[in-house]
């Protein structure tokens, strides 16, 4: 079985490389921990441009670079996915939108009306990264009342009742969180692949939920023997439930032609950091939430922010990301072989799809295209030494 | 004085002129093909509903139409998805998505509008409507009573309205609720989408008043439609805000009268009806598909056009027209209706977007 390797889209705009912090892609930058509006490049103006152009570009370039499509995440501050999805599908022809979105956010009918209409209106190239993890006022904010363990116990209904709208028919449907009378989807709807799922969460209701809808479960990078252990947990549990759930890893890269070249990318973006940076970064290293993921991440900081080197992990492995850039702490960082390498490290570990992604996503999407992802072997390389375990 | 012309977009299928039949243009099936052996088919299955959709939307905005009306019909494509579909295919137009109020947490429906609004310079409109049949509602997952649907769009209005405009919002209502809600940065400073409402109870008419840009009235006869014209108004008014009247309508336009007539009877008698009027005027003839009009102006472009006019002249200032087949009909109207109605009404021939 074949590995499949998806994108990512930049829906928070981004700097023009990782040397620098200030976002002009897109039409947002982010400045001392506020959001404020910045014109840059595609700044919405009278032009009839905007910033979805800019992420038109970044689509058209990971399907023209042999992405499966990308992940279109959903944050308190940037567009929906649902959106770019609907308005993308006309202009891209094999790039396939991954919307992350949370169930309880939607009715499950007018869910899966979206769902097939999108699946119709795109040729199928709609799937789901469902997320339920957070939880608290965040949730609030969003108008979602649903407490955090209860929330699983949702989108494993939610999830149900997509399913059985999907063979057709009528259905009625009385559970804890959703009531249906003769609901159907119409004729014209029927017959579209149904979203393949990755599936995000690290509790144990979150992997209860998996081991029901999950096609893929999504995990941010770990250490390697920490994700080989999850990897294997969540593919005991779903197994025994016969479910056979695959892995995927999501995670940033940094790929050049030489190792050295690729560390002096990340060590310039280091250096390049305020005391405002820092002092932020060691903020969120002390917090603890309701993440069981983002407090994984935390647990490896290192105590003093002074050298690049020190955020080092494995060989190709470093956790100073969300430094440079919002979002999760660990990447790899490497010469085109090299993270090839890593990537087929990974899939011994129990990985069977990526998710990549590598600032600026515009030009990255062509050069991971063009040069690390002819390099990765996936399965095909099983039988070779396993490296970077340590 | 503006008018605003919007077209109906019928998300279930189109059909031939004045035929009951809906099919699903540009779509195909494996299991029957559709030219005879002795033909070639270049195009296998490359094509889809979506293409003839996609079709409808420019044709409304080449033949000079304001919007395009998305239906919420349960048996059609879903109105988002189409609506962003024909936002980013065309240039000018508003489209106004038909939606209910059972869709789920009004906030990510207000987020994704202010997505939808970014992405066309502010060209998205809301048409809030919830069935009122009890079993529709209820295979929508929605088991509300009849009664308490006017609060429900009056708390997910609210609630959208103050998220779009604002931080720090909180509201608890009995169907919604947010906390410290608002969006911030770049989502901040989206223009609320125009809000359009419908029904004829006094109810409706009172939540218009009070939330409504746009009140719409299903067809009737000028002088049935009077009272309700003008209790809006008072409604109004007394609310201190101005509610724009707009008017949904079919229309069936031919060269002369008479093959319109031809045409609207070969229909009606398609539909099982028997009683037919004889003579150009408005119809109990309804296009097939959810989000018709409850009545068909039937007659030559200049009878319609000054049956519009009339309309027009009672307080109609958004009229939302629709035509089978919708595509070649968006032609016609626009060619033959709109430029001659606009003048008598004074308008200029192309609206700003």
């Amino acid at each position: 079985m074949a590995i499949d390797i998806f994108w990512r889209i930049p829906t928070h705009g981004e700097p023009s490389s990782l040397r620098n912090k200030l976002h002009h892609r897109g039409d947002w930058s982010q400045q001392e921990g506020d959001h404020i509006v910045h014109r840059g490049l595609a700044g919405g103006g009278g032009d009839g441009f905007n910033s979805l152009d800019y992420i038109a570009e970044v689509a058209r370039a990971a399907e023209i670079s042999g992405f499966h499509g990308g992940l279109i995440p959903s944050f308190p501050m940037t567009d929906e996915p649902w959106a770019i999805s609907s308005f993308l599908a006309r202009e891209t022809s094999t790039f396939r939108f991954m919307i992350a979105f949370q169930p309880g956010f939607l009715n499950p009918v007018t869910a899966a009306r979206m769902t097939a209409s999108l699946q119709r209106a795109s040729n199928g190239r709609g799937l789901f990264n469902i997320i339920t993890g957070g939880g608290g006022p965040a949730q609030l904010w969003w108008g979602d009342v649903a407490p955090h363990d209860d929330r699983y116990a949702r989108t494993t209904e939610f999830l149900d009742v997509l399913r059985s709208l999907w063979k057709g028919g009528s259905y009625s449907h009385q559970g804890k969180f959703y009531q249906l009378e003769n609901a159907a989807l119409p004729e014209q709807l029927l017959g579209q692949d149904f979203p393949e799922i990755y599936f995000s969460g690290s509790s144990d209701a979150a992997l209860v939920s998996a081991s029901q809808h999950a096609d893929f479960y999504l995990s941010w990078l770990e250490p390697f023997d920490q994700l080989k252990e999850k990897f294997d947990k969540v593919k005991e549990k779903t197994d025994k439930l016969g479910r056979k759930v695959k892995c995927a890893v999501r995670v940033d890269i940094v790929a050049r032609a030489t190792e050295e070249e690729a560390w002096r990318e990340v060590r310039r973006g280091f250096e390049n950091l305020s005391d405002a940076d820092k002092d932020r970064y060691a903020r969120f290293a002390q917090q603890t939430g309701d993440s069981v993921g983002a407090n994984r991440q935390r647990s490896n900081a290192p105590k003093n922010l002074d050298n690049y080197q020190d955020f080092i992990l494995h060989p190709n492995v470093w956790s100073g990301f969300s430094l440079l850039r919002g979002g999760q702490t660990n990447g790899i960082v490497g010469s085109y072989e090299q993270v090839a390498e890593r990537l087929d490290d990974l899939v011994r570990l129990g990985a069977d799809s990526f998710i990549l992604a590598s600032t600026p996503h515009l030009e990255e999407a062509y050069r991971v295209g063009e040069e690390v992802l002819p390099l990765v072997q996936g399965h095909s390389a099983r039988n070779s030494v396993l490296r970077a375990v340590g | 004085m503006t008018i605003q012309f919007y077209w109906h977009v019928p998300t279930r299928g189109d059909g031939r002129l004045a035929d009951a039949a809906v099919k699903l243009r540009g779509e195909r099936n494996d299991e029957q093909p559709y030219f005879t052996a002795g033909v070639t088919d270049p195009r296998g299955r490359k094509f889809n509903y979506y293409d003839h959709l996609h079709q409808i939307g420019k044709a409304a905005e080449l033949a000079g139409f304001d919007g395009l009306l998305v239906p919420n019909d349960p048996e059609g494509e879903e109105s988002w998805i189409v609506a962003g579909y024909l936002t980013r295919n065309t240039r000018r137009v508003k489209v106004l998505a038909t939606f209910d109020s059972a869709r789920g947490s009004a906030v990510y429906a207000a987020k994704n509008a202010v997505s939808y609004q970014r992405f066309s310079n502010g060209r998205f409109a809301w048409q809030i409507a919830t069935s009122a049949n009890v079993a529709e509602r209820r295979a929508n997952g929605d088991f509300i009573e009849d009664a308490d649907i006017p609060q429900r769009t009056e708390e997910f209005v609210t609630v959208a309205r103050h998220v779009i405009t604002e931080t720090g919002y909180s509201f608890k209502g009995r169907f919604f609720e947010v906390l410290e809600g608002g969006f911030k940065g770049p989502l901040s400073g989206q223009a609320v989408p125009q809000v359009f409402l419908t029904g004829q109870t006094e109810a409706d008419l009172a939540v218009s008043a009070k939330l409504a840009d746009v009140h719409v009235f299903e067809a009737l006869p000028l002088a049935d439609l009077q009272p309700y014209l003008e209790r809006l108004q008072e409604l109004s008014a007394k609310a201190g805000r101005p509610v724009q009247a707009a008017l949904r309508i079919d229309l069936l336009v031919r060269e002369t009268a008479a093959e319109a007539v031809h045409d609207a009877a070969r229909q009606a008698r398609q539909q099982g009806q028997t009683a037919l009027p004889d003579k150009a005027g408005l119809w109990a003839l309804q296009t097939p598909g959810a989000g018709a009009a409850r009545a068909t102006l039937v007659g030559d472009a200049d009878q319609v056009t000054a049956a519009l006019e009339e309309y027009a002249s009672a307080g109609i200032t958004v009229f939302q027209l629709g035509a089978v087949p919708a595509l070649e009909e968006a032609y016609r109207i626009g060619e033959q209706v709109l430029p001659a109605l606009r003048a008598r009404l004074g308008l200029s021939q192309q609206q700003a977007a």
